[in-house]
Parts: C-alpha cells; structure tokens; sequence
C-alpha cells in the first residue's frame, strides 16, 4: 500500500516497466514489413483489435520492456522489445479520409512476425 | 468540478467511485491520505504548465529541441519533470508537412508529468475510437482543418511510452521570451487538437 509519506517520491520517480538487456536480441529492425498476428486472448493483452492481421512497417524499436500479457496474470514478465509500427489509414480503415494518414501503435514483439 | 444542486443525485461513476473508494480503504489497501496527496498533486502541482515549459524552450533553444526530439524523456527531466506515467517519452514535432494526434484507444494513457491528468472528452469512447479511424473529422470538430497535403500521424499509446506533441513555433511571436510563449502554449496544442498560435491562452 502507497503510503503518504512515499507519495510525492512515487509522483516523481514512478514506475518503469523498462527492463533494458542486452542479451534480448530484436528480431526486427526499423524499415521491416511485419504483420500483427490475429491474436484474440481471453486474458490481458494490449494487442489493439484494430491491427490484428494488418500489415505495417517498423518506424523504430523502443527496447525490452514487461510483457502484459504474461505478467498481468502472473505468469513471468517475459522481458522482450516493444516496436512503434506504422499502418497506412488504407490498410487499417480500407477507404479512410485520406490516403496520406497513418497511425503508429506500439506493439510487443509477441503480436508480430515477419509480413 | 460541475456545479451539482445539493439535492441532485450523483452520478453513477461517481458513486461507482465512492463505494469502492470505501471498499479498498476498509481493507486498509488504500490510505485515503495518500488518495488526498494524490489528487492535490494532480489539481495543482502537475499539469500542463510543464508541457508548455517544454516547448517553449525547444522553441527557443535548437539545441534542446534536438535533445527532446531524439531522447524525450532525458530532456524533459532536464527541466526538473520526470515521474509516474512519463517514464519513458517520445516527442513528436509538428512541422508543415506533418500533423501529430495522441490517442489512447485501450484505455486513457497519457503522459502525466508534462500535461498532468487528461481531460474527460480523451478518455471517451468517441475520441478513442475517431482519432485512429478518423482523426480530419475529429479535428474538424475541435475547430482545425489539415490542408489535404500535410500527413496525419496517429500515435496510439498502447504501451509504455507516453507521447506528446511539439507544436509549431507560431509565426508572429519571435519578440518573445521564452516565459512568454510557454504561456501561449495550451494543453490541446500538446495532444495535438489544436495549434499554437500568437492569440493563444493557456488556461492552467
């Protein structure tokens, strides 16, 4: 339980889920085609249902951070990189407003393989 | 908060709210001390004064701009904000070519050190769901038009980085201080449904 003493420590230091380790190599780089695997658990999962099957493009990779999914029922942190993914306004929306938008969406290596 | 007749019934969240605030204190798993610390915090000691800070001097200092935008959270700690929801920032600079909108579709992420709790309309069902489907139309109802040519960048924060957006440096403001023009940057500049411009008022 936060304590009040611990409150205005907490407000300024919070809580990293970050967990940087070298020995975690990426499986993808900036500039891969990657397609979000059509993953529907029953659990916790950050996997937006959105981009489930859409194919994007690594914009850049954040580091090795907590996994969700496996932690939030505690089943282990599962350490692993998380990447910033662009989709195209097209491949998410079919006929969206405009062609020339995108949305990126960070997403665990878990959620991915190669397109 | 809303102005409530004493005789109207509260709302349901709000009581919602209360009945487990009372639940969790009764377990002793929360100290309502603390929850009162908590919420003072957020009212009037964290907001979106810091964002503004931020951008000001990014505005100011090319330098520091280059700093935010490679290693965000770094050089927002430079300026004294760090902490809870804000471990780990990117910035995202708007420029002539490129329009940044910050969403949280899962739930209501949001970078809390530099722009302290989100307004209720960015917690919405509408706004979470429009700004990644339909983020010209949503701006178009905050009152921004993107010309056709300039690209829409959608950040959904679906993990652990926070975002926000570095507005673009208003034309008719270069007399000004740094202090000057961190008070015309607005909350909604720095999420990204809304511009920076010289007639600008931030409002807290």
């Amino acid at each position: 339980m936060l304590r009040p003493e611990q409150v205005e420590e907490a407000v300024k230091t919070g809580g990293s889920t970050r967990r940087p380790d070298d020995r975690i190599t990426p499986r993808f780089k900036t500039g891969d085609a990657v397609r979000v695997r059509n993953r529907n658990p029953t659990g916790h999962t950050r996997l937006a249902r959105y981009t489930r099957g859409k194919r994007g493009v690594i914009h850049h990779d954040h580091g090795v951070f907590i996994f969700p999914d496996t932690n939030a029922h505690g089943r282990g942190e599962k350490p692993q990189h998380v990447y910033s993914v662009r989709f195209e306004a097209a491949e998410l929306w079919g006929e969206p407003t405009s062609l020339r938008d995108a949305v990126y969406i960070d997403l665990w290596e878990d959620y991915l393989e190669p397109a | 908060m809303s102005t409530q007749h004493h005789n109207a019934p509260e709302s349901e969240p709000a009581l919602r709210v209360k009945a487990l605030e009372s639940l969790l204190v009764e377990k002793g798993l929360v100290d309502p001390q603390t929850l009162d610390l908590l919420v003072d915090a957020y009212e009037n000691k964290v907001g979106p004064k810091n964002g503004a800070k931020v951008v000001a001097r990014a505005w100011v200092d090319p330098a520091y701009k280059a700093r935010l935008l490679s290693n965000g959270t770094a050089a927002i700690a430079e300026l004294g904000f760090s902490g809870m929801q804000g471990e780990d920032m990117v910035v995202v600079e708007n420029t002539p070519t490129v329009h940044n909108l910050i969403v949280c579709t899962l739930c209501s992420c949001y970078p809390w050190p530099t722009l302290g709790l989100p307004p209720v309309w960015y917690k919405s069902a509408p706004y979470r769901s429009r700004a990644v489907s339909d983020p010209r139309g949503l701006l178009k109802e905050f009152g921004l038009d993107i010309a056709p040519e300039v690209e829409i960048r959608v950040w959904d924060s679906s993990a652990e980085v926070r975002y926000m957006v570095l507005p673009e440096h208003p034309k008719g403001t270069e007399h000004m201080s740094e202090a000057e023009l961190a008070e015309l940057v607005t909350r909604d500049s720095m999420i990204g449904v809304a511009k920076v411009t010289v007639g600008s008022k931030a409002r807290s």
